[in-house]
């Protein structure tokens, strides 16, 4: 009898094993979603329809775009990275979206989210081809400098005249981490769909609120950088 | 004994008939083009599944290349106006129309096309370089061809049509596209100064290595930086213009609203396209003059001043070219980078060591038809 049941418990411990590990179910696809949008609708390109955040005058947008890098998930204690995650998003499409699709996953469920807005040190040094990192594209600054993380051109109108705007941002010490936990059931519920928003008017108003005619470009000086990129630190939130 | 020898004969020639019987029918098997390679730094590359790189194909696009039975007068061929001394450009403003007139472009280099826009001509208006390769051929003022009629001569070569079934099967118009894609996407110029240069062969001199800094820096007055702004367009191992997208096509300041050309708007129907033209290769760019899509500037010296102090602006002008000023005060009259003569020279003689020798000279791109193979 003694005999029997010790058997029995094997056979318990070996089923549940066999049901519960994690490591036994099929890998997920997941879609990350970004929608460009500003005042809550979607990003419209080359119209004058947006204020100056911190002062007179109307802007348009000629080009958004943005790296987004090491795409993280964590479950527990455990952590799935995306290999060579560099990712160039853009929205000049129809919907205004960019979508990122991880056709296999090994988690059986995701509670956290992670990422750089830019890209890490060692691959802004490197002129290697890898993910979206080209060193022959518009994001390539140069050898010395690395790549430009987020892009935001165009134009300021204050009364009848218009001037350019061009904020590129770069520089290894400007990537900035963002993180989110995910409410559970969430991604059993959207089959594997996360949607995310992204507001350009971050840049210009964060924790700093930027006059675009008193600073119509930022690209080399490092505290105008690093002003716009603690300010896109918050530009991407879930939407649940 | 003569017996013998009438039955093997016979034999024999039944073999060989058999032979160039099977030799006909089969289905070709075309060589891959196994020994190029490319620097690293110019990036990824894309070639059509359905046309792969073949030895056969690049043989057979270099001989319609240099063919002027291709056109319908079969006076131009298609190196008429891309000439191999002139990094495949012709020395022209504008190419002479058939009509008598001139042609609307000036006729664009063709250099390391399997890299940077994924569109052709300056405005874009063919997706893929075999869309692009038929149509000089049937345009009224360029080649003046009936695609039918021409592929009715070249059936009627027997040079042509052992070409063709080598390299893919029927002498169609899609394989006369693929063939000429080939020849074209093989024309890779990669040892200039500037490529022995990236592979630490040589170095610049110190007026070179100069321009080439100004080259890949956008000015900024606020630290002091100087520069020529040419990256924001040409990227900075290719030279040309950018492939994702329509990144590869800009406005740079030559016309005012009211004169200013479709160019791309005229393929995307996008207002905001207008006045965009194809960024092209820099490669060569010392031996392409005259400059720019209608080839209204003769020299590298009028480029630069234009960009110095020459931009015409209109609502469509790249706001990096509007904005790139090297003079910490407020602009005068002129819009441009206010650079010193000393700092323009050193980018034209940066740009001076993208010119590739190998390439302008390379027997393989030269006419098959002039004692070559």
């Amino acid at each position: 009898m003694r005999f029997f049941l010790g058997m029995l418990a094997g056979a318990v411990v070996i089923i549940g094993w066999v049901v519960l590990n994690p490591g036994q179910k099929k890998p997920m696809p997941i879609t990350l979603t970004f929608h460009a949008e500003m005042e809550g609708e979607p990003l419209v390109y080359d119209q004058f329809v947006y204020d100056n955040p911190g002062g007179t005058g109307q802007f348009r947008v000629r080009d958004f775009r943005f790296y987004l890098s090491n795409l993280s998930f964590g479950q527990g204690d455990q952590t799935f990275a995306e290999p060579e995650s560099y990712h160039l998003l853009r929205f000049d499409n129809a919907d205004k979206t960019h979508s990122i699709t991880l056709p296999e996953v090994p988690l059986t469920s995701i509670d956290t989210v992670r990422f750089l807005i830019g890209v890490d040190p060692a691959a802004n040094e490197s002129i290697d081809v890898r993910g979206d990192l080209d060193p022959n594209s518009q994001m390539a600054w140069n050898w010395e400098v690395g790549y430009k993380f987020v892009v935001f051109e165009g134009a300021l109108q204050v009364d009848q005249d218009v001037s350019p705007l061009v904020y590129h941002v770069g520089f290894s010490e400007n990537a900035r981490e963002v993180a989110f936990s995910l409410p559970a059931d969430v991604l059993t519920e959207a089959n594997g769909q996360i949607h995310l928003t992204v507001d350009p008017t971050k840049l210009f108003d964060g924790i700093a609120r930027v006059d675009m005619q008193a600073l119509p470009s930022v690209k080399f000086n490092r505290s105008d950088a690093a002003m716009l990129a603690n300010n896109y630190a918050t530009m991407i939130a879930p939407a649940f | 004994m003569l017996r013998v020898v009438l039955i093997l004969a016979i034999a024999a020639g039944v073999a060989a008939m058999g032979w160039m019987v099977w030799d006909r029918a089969r289905s070709p098997v075309a060589t891959p083009i196994a020994d190029f390679s490319a620097p690293f730094v110019f990036g990824r590359f894309a070639v059509p599944p359905d046309n792969p790189l073949t030895e056969e194909a690049f043989a057979l696009g270099r001989h319609l290349f240099y063919d002027p039975m291709l056109s319908g007068n079969n006076e131009v061929s298609c190196a008429t106006c891309h000439v191999q001394a002139l990094a495949f450009t012709d020395g022209r403003a504008k190419s002479p129309s058939l009509s008598g007139g001139e042609l609307d472009f000036s006729s664009m280099s063709l250099a390391n096309l399997l890299w940077g826009q994924e569109r052709f001509f300056w405005d874009g208006r063919a997706a893929s370089l075999e869309d692009q390769a038929l149509m000089p051929i049937q345009h009224a003022d360029e080649m003046g061809q009936d695609i039918d009629a021409l592929v009715d001569e070249l059936r009627a070569s027997a040079t042509y049509r052992k070409m063709f079934l080598q390299a893919y099967g029927a002498v169609t118009p899609e394989n006369m596209a693929n063939a000429l894609a080939t020849f074209m996407r093989m024309l890779i110029s990669s040892d200039s100064k500037y490529d022995k240069y990236l592979r630490g062969e040589v170095r610049l001199t110190a007026q070179e290595e100069h321009g080439r800094k100004l080259f890949m820096a956008h000015p900024d007055t606020k630290i002091s930086l100087r520069g020529g702004n040419c990256i924001d367009c040409h990227s900075q191992f290719l030279t040309s213009g950018f492939r994702d997208a329509l990144d590869g096509f800009s406005n740079n300041g030559l016309d005012p609203e009211e004169t200013l050309p479709d160019g791309l708007m005229a393929v995307t129907g996008n207002p905001a396209h207008k006045g965009f033209f194809k960024v092209p290769t820099l490669r060569n760019i010392a031996v392409t003059a005259p400059y720019m899509h209608d080839g209204r500037f003769e020299t590298l010296e009028d480029v630069m001043a234009h960009y110095n102090d020459g931009i015409v602006v209109s609502d469509t002008l790249s706001p990096l070219i509007l904005e790139a000023d090297n003079a910490p005060e407020a602009g005068q009259d002129t819009v441009g980078l206010r650079m010193t003569g000393e700092e323009m020279e050193a980018i034209i003689a940066f740009l001076h060591t993208l010119t590739d020798e190998a390439f302008l000279t390379n027997p393989l791109f030269s006419s098959p038809f002039d004692g070559g193979s």
